[in-house]
């Protein structure tokens, strides 16, 4: 079963590379398993069958592998701090592409059982939240002005902010309400994996895997990724 | 100034009494004050008149950050609250402090500082969203603990509100009583002030940033990566490992940096190795301190969810645990320390733990049902203090003398005596209750007027008592000797000063720190070996100083003074130096006004002068000297059979603690007889207008 779940997810990342270089379509993210994370050097507890899912998701953007582990998740916030000051010149939480304050006193939700359920009035346990980067971006879509469009470089759906007219359709459309328009200017703000967040992460809860890295990882275990 | 940035600019004025909600120019404080205590010393100077009492109307609250506080500064997310204090014989000014989230959330939502004036004539709450402003009735919070009181007006603000709340404590108008935010960031003695205001709790949330300079983002991430990279250590500053581990040359026992191979946050899922985290290592600094360990012992790996803490602070020094074991005294199966760690509830169970282990899994729970009781109740142990209170009441017969023989009854001391952590629910339940229990509350100076404890609850070592001032000691002479006693004479409540304990304790050798002393103070003089002290010399008094006006520049710019400053650093290629300029670099880029180490230090000189102005007015006297400054008889009484001076002992000498005062105040150019702030030195610091008042009250020495 573990090996059906790494074979899976070295798949996904291959594919996802490879469009990524070629056309940057389809980078949504892909759910880490614990035999995932033990296998890319996030953890080195050996995984066992009874392993209750992690919550853990990677993300592939141009410089490698983004990995995300709620486990790690301290709440210091420093993620949406400096997401905003290496791309806005301030310190702006409001407008981060990167979004965990949102999480940290409940969780997703607020709900009556909130003593057990997850953030920090209950098991503490937050999860940081970031643009899927989706196959079928529901943000483009919906942009009255075509301000969305994929980064060739990156792959990323970015904002063009001299089209971009701020008017919301984006934040409405986006199932996660990940993109968000920045009040002072009046322009829509999502992700474009610069990988600031997780380059700065205290605890590597964020952590960005470089390729030369992952490959080299991955081969001393016996796979390839390309 | 046209274009602010670090600060907002703003800061809001809410009247109780009469309803008015204004908004008006920081700056005029922030210039020459930096903001934060600075902002809320002077508001309180101007404002409440002498011979207020804390729990009069015409006291004011001044909830205060500094330019940092919600920029990613190292370790800005505490918030500095300025007023009146109750537990304090004078009701003379004191800072309480917490950590969390309010204070950024305070920034986002456009404001520096928020002062609450008046009194309202039934519960409220006040509900801040942006500029949109409104006190709220509260009679339907009144009673609920901080909490549920939390979670009612997240339900009404939205999920993402940060909210400050008093609990049961606090609306008593206890003198010990706090402030809580975010579940367990506590600001201790100023509950019982907004209970007496009849103000429940604050909520704030924002949409606006904190800027920076412009055009200085990447130089701004790149002195935080310099910072994590090769300055800070752990909690503390501690800046070595308390193993001995491959990267490291020098180790120490005592160290909080506890984090080391095959050592787990073993709760999470899966669970988080803590490893090995050499300076260098951006992404492993959160790791550094396993904190539960550290404050329940081993048993508590296997417990830790992960390490807490305050916003934008990569030293995680609060401890996420899952205890289901709880669930059993009607809490939930998680918790997590109070503002001051896991310890202080312990204290209270004077017959040890029914499994005879100080860090075994009895006093693990104990500890943890302790501390979640206490953030709820709003209780202010007034750091620690409370607890050896108890201690001391009980084991001197006295409890039992004057509490009522119905009260006594009703309690049920088994608990206690037999060690079951269902003590906690019975010793916090009565501290909230109305009974003459409750007194403890009070604090040293009225508990003391109250019970009449006895000339031993003062002198006696052990009672950590540390002057008529009712407050106990916090680092003292065991702390860099007359540095350490010099630091704890200042304040009006103990005296939360880590200036010179990071240092001390980073846990280098001592010839390093010697070496490392004498660059900063001007001699290795200045420090002392532990236990092995010297007499007074002009160094101490430097070093003594320097401490607290950098804990006036932290708790104003903000910064948690439990890591700041950086005066020493884990890296080898640095020879452990630190960077003291950091406060100034930070400052600099933030506000974008050139600011240099001298010039910053000066401003927190001019704090210190303010905080001394303002407690001679309030005491009414300027012998300070006398009636203030005032040192415990134990720390000159301590091992009767040794000499001050001799290598073993931490006993100091009278008469160098005299000249010690002297030289301190010569240091800072108060009056060196009474230790009152002469106009020369007040009007170089640019406080005429401080000068002034005091002369008028013929309050100049």
């Amino acid at each position: 079963m573990f090996e059906k779940e790494i074979e899976e997810f070295i798949e996904k990342v291959r594919t996802r590379r490879e469009f990524l270089k070629m056309s940057g379509k389809g980078l949504a993210g892909i759910t880490v398993t614990a035999s995932v994370l033990n296998l890319i050097g996030c953890t080195k507890e050996e995984p066992t069958s009874t392993e209750v899912p992690t919550g853990a998701a990677a993300f592939v953007i141009p410089k490698g592998l983004i990995v995300s582990q709620p486990n790690r998740c301290t709440g210091c916030q420093r993620c949406e701090m400096v997401c905003t000051v290496a791309n806005d010149g301030k310190v702006h939480p409001y407008v981060s592409r990167v979004k965990i304050a949102r999480n940290f006193n409940y969780g997703s939700e607020m709900t009556d059982n909130y003593r057990n359920e997850n953030g920090y009035f209950g098991n503490f346990l937050m999860t940081p939240e970031t643009c899927r980067q989706c196959e079928d971006a529901k943000c483009a879509a919906a942009c009255p002005a075509d301000a969305i469009s994929q980064n060739e470089a990156t792959g990323a759906w970015t904002v063009d902010e001299n089209k971009c007219v701020g008017c919301g359709a984006c934040v409405q459309a986006c199932p996660w309400n990940m993109p968000t328009i920045d009040p002072e200017t009046g322009k829509s703000t999502k992700c474009i994996l610069c990988g600031e967040c997780a380059e700065n992460c205290i605890t590597g809860s964020l952590s960005l895997i470089p390729w030369e890295k992952l490959e080299a990882m991955l081969r001393r275990r016996g796979y390839r990724l390309s | 100034m046209a274009n602010i940035t670090g600060w907002t600019g703003k800061l809001l004025r809410v009247n109780l009494s009469t309803g008015d909600i204004k908004i008006e120019d920081s700056m005029k404080y922030n210039k020459d004050l930096i903001g934060g205590a600075g902002l809320g010393y002077k508001v309180i100077f101007d404002e409440v008149p002498q011979g207020t009492k804390a729990f009069d109307e015409a006291n004011k609250v001044v909830i205060a950050v500094g330019p940092l506080t919600g920029t990613t500064a190292p370790c800005s997310g505490r918030t500095n609250i300025t007023s009146l204090a109750p537990a304090n014989p004078y009701h003379a000014v004191t800072d309480s402090h917490m950590g969390g989230n309010f204070g950024p959330w305070m920034k986002f939502a456009g404001y520096d500082a928020i002062i609450i004036e008046g009194a309202s004539k039934s519960p409220v709450w006040i509900k801040i969203e942006d500029d949109k402003v409104s006190i709220e009735d509260a009679s339907g919070l009144w009673g609920k603990g901080v909490i549920d009181t939390t979670n009612e007006i997240n339900k009404i603000m939205g999920k993402e509100a940060c909210i400050a709340a008093i609990g049961p404590a606090g609306e008593k108008m206890k003198n010990l009583a706090s402030i809580v935010n975010t579940v367990n960031h506590s600001a201790g003695g100023h509950g019982g002030v907004l209970g007496s205001k009849n103000l429940k709790a604050i909520g704030v949330k924002g949409t606006g940033a904190v800027h920076i300079a412009d055009g200085k983002n990447r130089d701004w991430l790149d002195l935080n990566k310099y910072m994590l990279g090769e300055i800070i250590g752990a909690n503390n500053n501690h800046v070595v490992p308390s193993t001995p581990q491959t990267w490291a040359e020098y180790h120490s026992a005592g160290s909080r940096w506890t984090a080391q191979t095959a050592l787990f946050w073993g709760a999470a899922n899966p669970p988080v190795e803590t490893g090995e985290c050499p300076p260098g290592d951006l992404n492993k600094v959160g790791l550094r301190t396993q904190k539960a360990i550290f404050d329940l012992g081993e048993v508590a790996e296997e417990r830790t969810i992960k390490m807490g803490g305050c916003y934008s602070c990569p030293i995680r020094c609060q401890s996420n645990l899952h205890v289901p074991e709880l669930e059993k005294y009607g809490l939930t199966p998680y918790a997590t320390s109070t503002c001051i760690n896991f310890s202080t509830p312990g204290t209270a169970m004077l017959n040890g733990y029914s499994d005879g282990e100080n860090k075994g899994e009895v006093a693990l729970i104990t500890k943890c049902l302790g501390s979640r009781l206490a953030d709820d109740y709003g209780v202010w142990s007034n750091y620690g203090q409370l607890h050896r209170d108890f201690r001391y009441a009980y084991n001197s017969g006295k409890l039992k003398e004057v509490l009522p023989k119905e009260e006594w009854d009703s309690i049920d001391w088994s608990l206690m005596e037999s060690g079951d952590p269902g003590w906690m629910l019975e010793f916090y339940n009565n501290l909230i209750a109305d009974g003459e229990f409750s007194h403890l509350l009070d604090g040293p100076y009225e508990l003391d007027k109250r019970w009449n404890l006895g000339k031993d609850y003062w002198t006696g070592s052990g009672n950590n008592v540390w002057s008529k001032m009712a407050y106990p000691k916090h680092h003292s002479n065991e702390a860099g000797a007359q540095v350490g006693a010099l630091i704890n004479t200042f304040f009006n409540r103990d005296c939360n000063n880590h200036s010179h304990m990071n240092f001390i304790g980073a846990g280098l050798p001592i010839e390093l720190l010697k070496e490392i002393a004498g660059e900063v103070w001007g001699s290795p003089d200045a420090l002392d070996a532990p236990k092995n002290y010297t007499p007074m010399n002009e160094y101490k008094a430097k070093f003594a100083k320097w401490s607290i006006d950098r804990n006036m520049l932290h708790d104003s710019i903000t910064l948690c003074n439990w890591v700041w400053p950086m005066t020493v650093s884990p890296s080898k290629s640095r020879n452990y130096r630190g960077d003291l300029a950091l406060e100034a670099k930070f400052y600099s880029l933030a506000t974008g006004i050139e600011m240099s180490e001298e010039e910053l230090d000066l401003q927190a000189e001019r704090i210190t002068n303010l905080h001394r102005a303002l407690t001679v007015r309030d005491m009414n006297t300027i012998d300070m000297r006398n009636e203030h400054d005032t040192i415990p008889e134990w720390v000159f009484d301590v091992d009767p059979d040794m000499k001050p001076f001799t290598e073993g002992t931490v006993k100091l000498d009278r008469d160098d603690m005299q000249l010690a005062l002297t030289m301190l105040y010569k240091e800072y150019g108060w009056d060196e007889k009474t230790g009152a702030p002469t106009r020369e030195t007040l009007e170089r610091l640019g406080l005429k207008d401080i000068a002034d008042e005091l002369d008028s009250l013929n309050l100049l020495p």
